[in-house]
């Protein structure tokens, strides 16, 4: 009895581990292993802007960008464009023979059907709203050419439809959408892209195949793209150890061991800021947050160095304009100081309190939670949460989740509270496009500053066509967004992705969401 | 022949309760091992405030992750080490036991009363009283605890009392079936109809003469039971449902530094041992009460 | 015996009926969507537009009468986060979950079996002690942290076997392991005890003092008839199997209903969380139906001595 068991036992044990080398990565197929999908949707316009991971491999912009996001006339659809001369009729000239992945030609039609789906009722990109109030209309006088006609004199179309920001700029397959629907479209995606649609099996994996030659990328030198949703990082790790992806991302902290064993650890530096902000009441600015005395000094208890060197594991660095995109600043002509860093000045952090009325501290609830790109969230806040204990604040860590806090700050149901963001870094009309919803008062959602000067600035740089100007508004809007202390900006994160060993030369860029995984497999 | 319950379903008893038929002679040998772990956990978590240890709330973040004493690096300032953000692990092991055990040992309490109640209930009435309890309860138990523990925690953001509550919400209705399959073969006895004829209401029944036999079954299924919520709030911590930071509860000690059981193994495996200890220690005590107070459970 | 199958499945219809009212309210309370669909600029007006689109802003009780007319022709509408019909990703994710449950229970038995024997046979000895004592270990440790061990050491140092994923026969074992192993000490129990209890019986007792083998007593009876309540109640073990296994779900990157409903609550996803719950309810109302027939039927065979 217990031998026939036992002889079962040995059977199938001997039976799984004669199975043929358990499932060693497809060769010719590049593996990339990924903490989340987002939403994971395939239809450009519905995806929201993380999905550009793998949605920029399906389909072409209509403007390219170099990795270290420079519009580039070599990565796009658009071989030039240029604007009129008050800058209200852009025409883009298109690269002529760029097939569907179905075999039909990309056409201006196909420009002017893609660009319309995005700016829809049923778009939820992240700029089809100003998109929207903006663009009057899209002529297409040639089936290479396309021109877009703005409402207002504007520098920001061609960046809006690039691959620097998020996906309106994706090229569409008029024909094959409006033949089988949206539904089959998000099921079967058909782009014009290097690689093609093969099967998405949802919270598991996005497989895509090579087509056999590509303008941008020449044949091809990896025949399969699998992107593989795994969520926990040791699982990620084990899988790059045992040779089963060759990229994947990885928390700060887990670097150094990686790099012990010899994994070649990329980075992208200051992906993201990590920037705290004050929810508003009703009205505004509410006591005592109001008073700028208050705010300066929650930003000087906290010690940057530390946060960066311990639960960042060195691989950030600290902070100090309030929203401060840094990719933005050699755009505008911003550049920061050593006198614009915030010490960590615990005394004066008292004294200012003091000074302010708040001598025996005040309580303040902390908002605590994981994000995307962030999985040191709840860590971080609880550090950061314990430097205002330590000068005298009552903080109150609240656990829920993001989308949680995000409809208590956006109903204004939690004023005072503190809440906080890994913001993407990314270019200056990026940056400009942030700041007018984050920080104009007008867009009272999302608005974290309520200060009129800086609602003024704002928004004459909407109106602005000389990019002097707009420089030196962009500049004056963080310089003062710095001095009145408009938010406690932490630290710049610098995003780590370890790769295989045989992998080779990879350059993330920094753009934002995309990785350039394309420029792995490009021949030329 | 065993008097058979019409009592529905098998999915009324539970397989904790299976027993072994116990011979004539008893042996009161008590279970010392669990006792004891037991009782030093319990003393642990009652005395954790007075004795000397560090503050388990005050973080340092340049002493993250720093190793056991016995280690190179190590100092008995913190003689089991630091946790991520720099706290005293030994300090947050003992507090922990406040914690963690509570919140095991409330949440089975409050789910055995309530379904206890229930089943008492359900089985003393019978008819449309007993079909609608058990409608509710076959509801309820059908329902996953983890995803309503989710759901309370994306809701209402997670806490303690969540996590209590959360897990007792659905606790109960394991509770009420067995009680009440046992309240019904209860009440064919011949005591239960005297009463009745000598004219006890159904508060002194059920109060004088089901509850107090079923006292044994309720007694083991909650020693059982302690273990099995104590894990569940480790798992919920794991999906960030659990007990929150800063608290040093057990399993969100394990959670937070899951990613470092290699690099900074101690910060998971002394909270790991403290749950395996205790519960196993309640599970092998569950075990032992059944095997000795009422080791025909399997027949009801 | 058609009276007794009808009674039940319509308490299990009512069961799922009140089931359906909680978890749609549950749902709804857990917050809007459109939070995670919609970009951190979207203004109130692309917010109003969204929820038209998908169907949000009908009064509750439209929407609920919605979801429940179509559910019960097998239609659980459309996902918010995914964009896709609800039924798609419960057939993509569902055979999953009972595959891995499945390979779990197996595990369980072959685990479960030999200690429940062996601990029967050597009833209060050393061996039946320790045997407890293994088989308890799986319910005492936190299902996350050993799945992560495992990954760890056996998939990433040691590897041995595949961390994550379905592409092989072999990368069932570990999840299928950190799964089954938190079932054995129930499974085992219930074995060693029916198995004493057979063994102590009138018709063992016959058997022995009749100068049958012991090896015979104990295979050719004793185990088969304590395997009857052992099938039973393995019936429920999987149902267990197929609505926990979340956290192994998450690790181990399976992609099954455990893990769907964890992204669906996550997102507010509500037909996909009312898809899940029910889902998963009537699966453990069908296997707990099945499970009392088969009980009802063999049971009294054994009731009158075999």
């Amino acid at each position: 009895m217990r031998l026939s068991v036992r002889i079962t036992l040995a059977l199938l044990v001997f039976g799984l581990l004669a199975t043929p080398a358990q499932a060693q990565k497809t060769p010719g197929e590049l593996t990339i292993a990924l903490s989340s999908f987002s939403t994971e949707v395939l239809d450009p316009v519905v995806g929201g802007h993380i999905v550009k991971y793998y949605l920029s491999m399906m389909f072409d912009y209509l403007v390219g960008v170099t990795p270290d996001g420079q519009l580039s006339r070599d990565g796009g659809l658009a071989t030039k464009w240029e604007p009129s001369a008050d800058h209200k009729r852009w025409t883009f000239t298109l690269r002529k023979g760029v097939k569907f992945h179905t075999g039909e030609e990309v056409t201006s039609e196909d420009v002017k059907f893609s660009l319309q789906r995005a700016m829809g009722k049923r778009s939820t990109t992240g700029y089809a709203g100003p998109l929207r109030t903006l663009v009057q209309d899209i002529e297409t006088p040639a089936s290479d050419r396309v021109v877009i006609v703005t409402k207002d004199s504007t520098l920001i179309i061609p960046t809006y439809l690039s691959r620097v920001l998020s996906t309106e700029g994706m090229i569409l397959p008029r024909k094959y959408i409006e033949s089988v629907g949206d539904d089959v479209f998000a099921r079967k995606p058909v782009g014009s892209g290097p690689y093609k649609f093969v099967e998405h099996v949802t919270g598991s994996h996005i497989k895509l195949e090579a087509m056999p030659s590509h303008w941008r990328l020449g044949t091809p030198k990896y025949k399969t793209m699998l992107f593989r949703l795994i969520p926990e990082e040791t699982t990620r790790i084990a899988l790059l150890r045992r040779g089963e992806v060759d990229i994947a991302d990885v928390s700060r902290e887990r670097v150094a061991e990686l790099d012990k064993e010899g994994f070649p650890v990329h980075y992208r530096r200051e992906e993201a800021i990590l920037h705290m902000w004050w929810a508003f009441g009703p009205d505004g600015w509410v006591a005592p947050m109001k008073d700028k005395r208050v705010r300066e000094a929650l930003n000087v208890a906290i010690d940057r160095n530390a946060i960066a060197q311990s639960i960042f594991a060195g691989k950030a660095d600290p902070a100090a304009i309030p929203m401060g995109l840094s990719w933005s600043f050699k755009d505008i002509g911003f550049k920061m100081t050593p006198d614009m860093m915030y010490a960590y000045d615990p005394a004066r952090a008292k004294k200012l309190l003091a000074d302010a009325g708040h001598a025996g501290g005040f309580a303040m609830d902390v908002y605590a939670f994981q994000l995307p790109g962030l999985p040191e969230g709840k860590a971080f806040a609880e550090a950061v949460a314990g430097y205002w204990q330590q000068v005298g604040v009552k903080t109150k860590l609240i656990p829920v989740d993001y989308p949680a806090f995000r409809k208590l700050w956006v109903d204004r149901k939690v004023p005072g509270s503190m809440g906080y963001y890994n913001i993407a870094n990314r270019d200056w009309i990026g940056t400009y496009a942030l700041l007018e919803k984050q920080a104009y008062g007008p867009s009272k959602l999302n608005d974290t500053v309520n200060d009129p000067e800086i609602d003024a600035m704002i928004s004459q740089v909407t109106k602005q066509t000389d990019r002097e100007k707009i420089n030196a508004l962009m500049r004056n809007i963080f310089q003062r967004l710095r001095s009145e202390h408009y938010g406690v900006p932490v630290v710049y994160l610098h995003s780590a992705y370890a790769t295989s060993k045989t992998l080779g030369k990879w350059n993330p860029g920094t753009v934002m969401y995309d990785l350039f995984v394309d420029s792995l497999a490009s021949s030329k | 022949m065993a008097a058979e319950p019409s009592a529905g379903t098998l999915a009324d008893s539970l397989p904790e309760l299976a027993a072994p038929a116990v011979p004539a002679r008893r042996r009161l040998r008590l279970p010392v091992v669990s006792l004891g772990i037991i009782a030093v956990f319990v003393l642990a978590a009652l005395s954790a405030p007075l004795l000397a240890l560090s503050d388990p709330y005050e973080q340092a973040l340049r002493l993250r992750f720093q190793p056991p004493v016995w280690l190179d690096g190590g100092s008995w300032a913190h003689p089991l080490g630091t946790d991520r953000l720099g706290r005293d692990l030994l300090s947050r092991l003992v507090h922990g036991a406040r914690v963690s055990l509570s919140a095991g040992v409330l949440t089975v309490l409050l789910a055995s009363f309530v379904g206890a109640a229930i089943g008492l209930v359900a089985g003393y009435y019978r008819g449309r009283v007993d079909a609608v309890l058990m409608r509710v309860t076959d509801a309820t138990m059908s329902f996953p605890v983890i995803l309503l523990a989710l759901i309370l925690a994306v809701t209402v953001g997670p806490s303690y009392t969540n996590v209590v509550l959360a897990i007792a919400v659905i606790l109960w209705a394991r509770y009420a079936r067995v009680i009440r399959g046992q309240v019904l073969t209860l009440m064919e006895l011949d005591f239960i109809a005297q009463s009745r004829i000598a004219g006890a209401g159904a508060w002194r029944i059920i109060t004088r003469h089901l509850f107090p036999n079923t006292l044994n079954t309720l007694v083991v299924l909650v020693t059982l039971q302690v273990g099995y919520v104590i894990i569940v709030e480790a798992s919920l911590s794991f999906l960030g449902a659990g007990i929150p930071p800063p608290a040093p509860a057990w399993g969100s000690m394990i959670a937070e530094s899951r990613d470092f059981i290699t690099s900074a193994w101690w910060a998971s495996l002394f909270p790991g041992l403290a749950i395996l200890l205790v519960v196993l220690a309640f599970n092998l005590l569950g075990d032992w009460l059944r095997d000795t107070l009422d080791p025909k459970l399997r027949q009801l | 015996m058609i009276r007794f199958l009808l009674t039940r499945v319509l308490q299990s219809l009512i069961a799922l009926a009140i089931l359906s009212v909680v978890v749609f309210i549950l749902a709804r309370f857990t917050g809007d969507p459109l939070h995670l669909i919609l970009p951190m600029s979207a203004t109130a007006e692309d917010y109003d537009n969204a929820r038209r689109y998908l169907g949000l802003d009908r009064p509750y009780l439209e929407q609920y009468l919605s979801f429940v007319g179509r559910a019960l022709v097998g239609d659980f509408g459309t996902s918010i986060r995914a964009r896709k019909p609800v039924n798609e990703l419960l057939r993509d994710r569902l055979p999953n979950s009972l595959k891995l449950a499945t390979f779990a229970m197996a595990v369980t038995v072959l685990v479960a079996f030999p200690l429940g024997i062996l601990a029967a046979v050597h009833k209060d000895t050393a061996v039946d002690r320790t045997a407890q004592v293994i088989a308890v270990l799986g319910q005492s440790l936190p299902t996350f942290w050993v799945a992560i061990v495992l990954v760890e050491v056996v998939g990433g140092r040691l590897q041995w076997l595949p961390a994550a994923g379905m592409d092989s026969l072999a990368s069932y074992v570990l999840p299928g392991f950190t799964l089954g192993w938190f079932v054995v000490a129930g499974l085992m129990r219930l074995l060693r005890s029916s198995m004493l209890e057979v063994l102590d019986s009138e018709y063992v007792k016959l058997a022995r003092v009749k100068g049958v083998s012991e090896r015979w007593v104990i295979w050719q009876h004793a185990l088969k008839n304590a395997l009857i309540p052992v099938v039973t109640f393995a019936g429920i073990y999987f149902s267990i199997l197929v609505t926990t296994a979340i956290v192994v779900e998450t690790v181990f990157a399976w992609p099954g209903m455990g893990r769907l409903a964890y992204e669906a609550i996550t997102s507010r996803d509500f037909p996909v969380i009312q898809a899940v719950v029910l889902t998963t309810a009537a699966i453990v109302a069908v296997v707990n139906l099945a499970v009392d027939c088969l009980y009802a039927v063999i049971d009294p065979r054994i009731r009158y001595g075999s």
